[in-house]
């Protein structure tokens, strides 16, 4: 829902021209709301795992004749994958780790772990380029009740927007495409994994 | 200021606006069926996003829903992001279906029919396509001093409205026709001591040429002509 998207973005810069130039910081945090998929859902318990590096993911990056970019997707990767999960799947329960000790695989069929391991950005350095772009890829683990590894799966996502009013503001809106395309793989293809097959089958049996 | 140098003055202001400031369009329809809109059913307005290089824009989008919205027709449009949201995420720029096939194909799933029916919306209208700069030139100088300042020149761009439109009809699940528009403009800007822009802007008129072909389409049967002289 790109129209309700927050905006918290902001560019600071020190006076002083072209030697001030290293010195500035632009700052980005994404905030959304996510529509909830419209998909199948699957007959399973699932213990969901959101990492550290998910939940508390800074991208900070200096670039090269240009300014220090952070930017924040900890709290829209938690507001993006947990109505996901929720719809894909009958029951959902967040639990702290993979690990199926201390009860954490109890009443669970299988435990999925989502971190966001790569993001990239790319930001428009003269007035002929129009469009900030974004790539990133979340990676999801999923185990069974005992611990055994059933998929691991990648899962890229892309997005553009043109610059309309300034670049941290472009550079939200692509991230949220970005975000949004992971999403939409993730609930579309997540029952195309020829393991994730497999282990429904099983099941099943 | 005597009479010669006003005359002189009007004289260049006025050429570049009347040679250079102009607006050439070119739109082409296409139906293939008779279906038309009933009672009760509406319209989406998407844009196509997979390209890389380009992309429909959100406002060009919003300028045709308006517009049609508000027509004498009074065409129910509904909100192509409320539209996307509550189909994600078969809507998205990687998902949507690019033809007939991939069309069909979605609305075979049960949940993605009933969710569509709920919205009411008879057809979905695809946009592809962009505005862009294809060309500019000329200069102007400005100068300024303790007399006072002023600038001198000229200064021109030319923007180019593309668009294709594909009209997609749920209920029979096939393609009603397509539409597309291209339209260039010219700006001009001569500085004779202050800069006067003569700006032409073709994506608003390719905005009104496509409205009133779509408000067209999407009403009359037959006797679907070619469009409206637009510029």
């Amino acid at each position: 829902m790109l129209k309700a998207a927050k905006r918290i973005s902001f560019h600071i810069c020190g006076a002083g021209g072209a030697l001030a130039l290293a010195g500035c910081t632009s700052a980005v945090v994404v905030e959304s709301e996510f529509p909830t998929p419209l998909v199948e859902q699957l007959p399973v318990s699932i213990g969901l795992v959101f990492e550290p590096e998910l939940r508390d993911f800074i991208h900070a990056e200096a670039l090269p004749r240009s300014s220090t970019w952070t930017i924040d997707l900890g709290d829209a990767n938690l507001a993006m994958l947990r109505p996901l999960f929720e719809a894909m799947f009958a029951t959902t329960r967040e639990i702290e780790d993979l690990s199926p000790a201390a009860g954490n695989a109890a009443s669970l069929d299988a435990i999925l772990s989502s971190t966001l391991e790569t993001f990239q950005f790319d930001v428009p350095q003269t007035t002929r380029d129009e469009f900030v772009e974004v790539w990133l890829q979340y990676r999801l683990q999923l185990v069974d009740a005992n611990g055994l590894l059933i998929v691991d799966w990648p899962v890229k996502g892309w997005g553009k927007a043109e610059v309309y009013r300034d670049r941290e503001e472009a550079v939200q809106r692509a991230a949220i495409v970005a975000m949004r395309e992971a999403g939409a793989t993730i609930s579309t293809e997540f029952t195309e994994q020829t393991p994730v097959q497999n282990w429904l089958l099983r099941r099943s049996r | 200021m005597t009479l010669a140098a006003r005359t002189l003055m009007l004289t260049l202001l006025g050429a570049p606006v009347l040679v250079g400031c102009s607006t050439t369009a070119r739109l082409e329809p296409y139906k293939q069926t008779d279906a038309v809109l009933q009672a009760g059913d509406g319209v989406v307005i998407l844009a196509r996003r997979h390209h890389s290089t380009h992309e429909a824009e959100q406002e060009f989008v919003d300028c045709i829903s308006d517009a049609l919205a508000s027509g004498k027709e009074e065409i129910v449009v509904h909100d192509s992001t409320e539209f996307e949201d509550r189909l994600y995420p078969w809507f998205e720029p990687t998902q949507a279906p690019l033809n007939l096939v991939e069309f069909t194909d979605l609305l075979d799933m049960p949940l993605v029919a009933n969710r569509i029916a709920d919205t009411g919306v008879r057809f979905v209208v695809w946009l592809d396509g962009s505005t862009d700069r294809v060309a500019s030139g000329g200069n102007i100088t400005c100068a300024a001093g303790i007399g006072g300042a002023g600038c001198m020149g000229l200064a021109w761009w030319e923007d180019d409205s593309r668009y294709d439109v594909s009209i997609w009809d749920i209920e029979q699940g096939n393609q009603s026709g397509t539409i597309h528009a291209d339209v260039r403009g010219r700006s001009v800007m001569p500085a004779i001591v202050i800069p006067l822009p003569f700006i032409s802007r073709p994506q608003v008129k390719a905005c009104r040429g496509l409205t009133e072909q779509l408000e067209q389409f999407l009403t009359t049967p037959s006797g679907y002509g070619a469009g409206p002289e637009i510029g």
